[in-house]
């Protein structure tokens, strides 16, 4: 499959801070891209470097056979982290505005503002001031701004943050038809979940270098299988358990733990279980788990994608 | 659309739609009206100050027909002026007897009445004053009020007064008296050295005619208020430009930190350069600008066609014949363009005018500078230090506009034009630069990060 976007080596340093380091991936068209990491990981700096807002320190980016994001301005749709539309505008005329913005005429953008806005239930909300909207709504029409103009790449920096699980829900469902419709859609965020359903691949950023590059399985499978157990159990005899390759100490209340129990190559869950009771360990539940994605990027860069990692992100960040 | 005109456009739509822009549009040239309307009529619709005069002891006889007497010569101008502005406004086809401006230009100032028997009656000293008090407080004349009680007296330096008045805080009794007794005393003085007070008075009454000529004077020679007229002109486009670019540069400040603390710059800078989001942004507020100009020209223009069609068509003639009106719109794009590009940059930086006040307030200090020389340069155009700061870049705008009817050399006027627009276009490319860093950055805004995103140019 062709390739939408391509990152080679790419670096970008503010100052003395280096906020990506030597990375290199690729989007497939037509895809849908995840781009985790938790915040401060360099995801912003990355996705602003390939919109071209802001130049690279070292290495190449090829989007859309362009060698700069500005030369394909009008062919990309944009969805920054923090978002912001003019409050004084109706939905339909700041969607217009910013479909105009990227060539759309603006009778057109206006007509399809309203189809859209139709679509995803905001028919409603067509005739008031952004200002007057919720925070979910406003979101689903800035999304809508970004892809009026019909991008062949979509790109959504931390799309869910701020939404509850009803619009999260949709918002995933609008990312899906941006796929579906042929787009190539790459977003950024730290939560796991969202990548796990929608994601044809994933590329895995820690502390400004890229972790892990291939499918949602691909990653999960490089990160053991594991047992769950709950009781009064003392962690070195879950460790002595057969094919056990390490535990980690979840929580404990009273006396009781529940421990994560990490299975070596060819380790069986029903071997464990078994001589946990032989043993006569007090088992009070056991669970065996695949590896999620959280798990897996745990796993393969050793940070939690949940602790914010931008309390050395730069002073001054810079546009182009 | 092109992009910059796109956000033009929009950026001019979102102040012109809204009723406040209007309300402030209008609001300007209704204060200006208010506060001359309101000084003049404060002035002239006063009520005369009715005021009783007595002459304590026989040494001040003859003070209160001196008294008399000078009111009766201030009447008698007032009436004279009065006859000369009925010329004046017949001639614009105002009819003085329905106008009241007219009407008050000739209302009297001080009122002389017989003073109340019970003073006359009382004993002079504590009883008289007692008398004084009652009659200040209660109105002792029937339903006439009055204002106040002269008593005066002749003492070794000459004629004097008490003053008892009803208004502690009002002079015009006051300067009357102090004025009616100087005129006593000179006649006095005069009189004692022979000579006849008639005389003296006719002496002061004279004023000497004095025909004025230049050989730049448009008529002849004879010089005209059409002549003075470009100073006048050159002093308010001066101050004119002064507000409307501090005016268009501050809503170019407001608009891009809203845009800032919305967090709609970066959409914006995702779809369009940071050069073009500037200049559309500059261009959207210079349109508004405009609009305010011509929506000010025009009200300026329609009342002074209707109330001075004479002194209109003088106007015309400067700003058009005279070509102030090239000048002031040459001034008037190098300078906007120099603000504006310098406040849009700094309000990239900036979420809140509290984050702008580091810059602001020392730029604002130094826009002060201006209003001040502009002043001096209609009395000193040539003085060395307005010679100086109107070859200033920051300040050319105001300060040649101010000293244009004095005639600058060519060398100066060309010379402070050019500096002007290298000086915005150094402008442009700094405050570019600026602007392209500020966008995105998150730094708290002071000189060294300013300089440092200037160095930087959003690389």
């Amino acid at each position: 499959m062709a390739a939408a976007l391509t990152l080679e080596g790419v670096s970008k340093r503010y100052g003395d801070f280096q906020a990506v380091r030597d990375l290199s991936f690729q989007v497939e068209k037509g895809t849908i891209c995840g781009f985790l990491g938790p915040n401060g990981a360099g995801k912003t700096s990355t996705i602003r470097m390939i919109l071209g807002l802001q130049g690279v320190s070292a290495g190449r980016i090829d989007i859309l056979g362009a060698d700069d994001g500005r030369k394909v301005r009008d062919r990309i749709g944009f969805l920054p982290e923090e978002r912001g539309l003019y409050k004084k505008m109706t939905p339909v005329d700041a969607i217009a505005f910013f479909g105009a913005l990227k060539g759309l005429p603006t009778g057109e953008g206006r007509k399809r503002a309203r189809e859209m806005l139709d679509a995803q239930g905001l028919g409603r909300a067509k005739r008031k001031k952004m200002k007057e909207l919720s925070k979910g709504m406003a979101q689903k029409v800035q999304l809508i701004a970004s892809v009026v103009h019909r991008p062949e790449f979509v790109i959504l920096d931390e799309p869910f943050s701020g939404l509850d699980p009803v619009n999260q829900q949709g918002l995933e469902a609008m990312i899906r038809q941006l796929a579906a419709d042929g787009a190539t859609v790459l977003f950024s965020t730290h939560v796991m979940q969202h990548a796990e359903r929608l994601c044809d691949k994933v590329v895995l950023l820690a502390r400004g270098r890229k972790a892990f590059e291939g499918t949602v399985a691909e990653a999960r499978a490089t990160t053991p299988r594991f047992l769950e157990l709950e009781g009064a159990i003392a962690p070195d005899h879950a460790a002595a358990l057969p094919g056990v390759s390490g535990v980690e100490v979840v929580s404990e209340t009273n006396g009781v733990r529940i421990i994560k129990a990490a299975l070596g190559q060819g380790g069986r869950g029903q071997d464990a279980l078994k001589s946990a009771f032989l043993g006569g360990l007090d088992v009070r539940r056991f669970e065996l788990r695949e590896p999620s994605l959280h798990d897996a990027f745990i796993g393969l860069t050793g940070d939690n994608p949940d602790v914010d990692q931008s309390e050395n992100s730069p002073l001054l960040e810079t546009a182009r | 659309m092109n992009r910059v005109l796109l956000i033009a456009r929009r950026e001019f739509a979102a102040y012109a739609r809204t009723v406040g822009f209007w309300l402030s549009l209008l609001a300007f040239p209704l204060i200006i009206v208010l506060a001359g309307g309101l000084g003049f009529l404060t002035a002239t619709s006063q009520p005369a100050r009715v005021i009783a005069v007595v002459e304590e002891g026989a040494a001040a006889e003859g003070l209160a027909a001196v008294v008399h007497d000078v009111l009766q010569r201030e009447n008698e101008r007032r009436a004279a002026n009065l006859e000369r502005a009925g010329k004046a406004a017949s001639a614009s086809g105002i009819p003085v007897r329905q106008n009241p401006i007219m009407a008050s230009v000739g209302r009297e100032r001080i009122r002389l009445v017989d003073t109340p028997l019970a003073i006359l009656q009382a004993n002079p000293g504590q009883d008289r004053d007692q008398a004084v008090r009652q009659a200040l407080s209660d109105g002792s004349r029937g339903d006439e009020r009055l204002d106040a009680v002269v008593f005066l007296n002749r003492g070794s330096a000459g004629p004097a007064a008490r003053l008892w008045t009803a208004r502690a805080t009002d002079p015009t009794v006051e300067e009357f008296v102090r004025s009616a007794l100087t005129t006593a005393n000179r006649q006095a003085m005069f009189r004692a050295a022979g000579i006849d007070p008639a005389v003296v008075i006719q002496t002061e009454q004279f004023r000497p005619q004095i025909d004025a000529f230049s050989p730049k004077a448009a008529d002849g020679g004879a010089v005209t208020l059409r002549d003075r007229l470009p100073v006048f002109i050159g002093l308010g486009g001066g101050f004119l430009l002064w507000s409307l670019i501090i005016t268009g540069a501050s809503i170019l400040l407001n608009s891009v930190m809203e845009e800032k603390s919305n967090k709609i710059l970066e959409v914006l800078l995702s779809s369009a350069s940071a050069t073009e989001i500037l200049a559309g942004k500059v261009l959207g507020v210079a349109m508004l600008t405009l609009t305010v100009l011509l929506a000010w020209g025009g009200m300026g223009a329609a009342g002074l066609m209707f109330g001075a069609p004479e002194e209109a068509m003088a106007v015309a003639d400067v700003l058009l014949a005279g070509g102030m009106l090239a000048w002031f719109a040459a001034f008037m794009i190098g300078g906007y363009l120099m603000y504006a590009v310098l406040f849009a940059a700094i309000g990239a930086f900036c979420e809140t005018p509290r984050d702008a006040q580091t810059l602001m307030g020392p730029i604002m200090m130094v826009l002060v500078i201006p209003i001040i020389v502009m002043q001096m340069a209609v009395r000193s155009p040539d003085a060395p230090v307005v010679q100086i700061l109107s070859m200033a870049p920051f300040f050319t705008p105001f300060l040649m506009m101010a000293r244009l009817p004095s005639d600058p050399p060519m060398i100066e006027l060309v010379g402070s034009m050019l500096g002007m627009f290298a000086f915005a276009v150094l402008m442009v490319w700094v405050s570019g630069r600026a602007f392209r860093a500020g966008a995105l950055s998150d730094v708290k805004l002071n000189w060294r990060s300013f300089a440092g995103a200037i160095r930087g140019g959003g690389k």
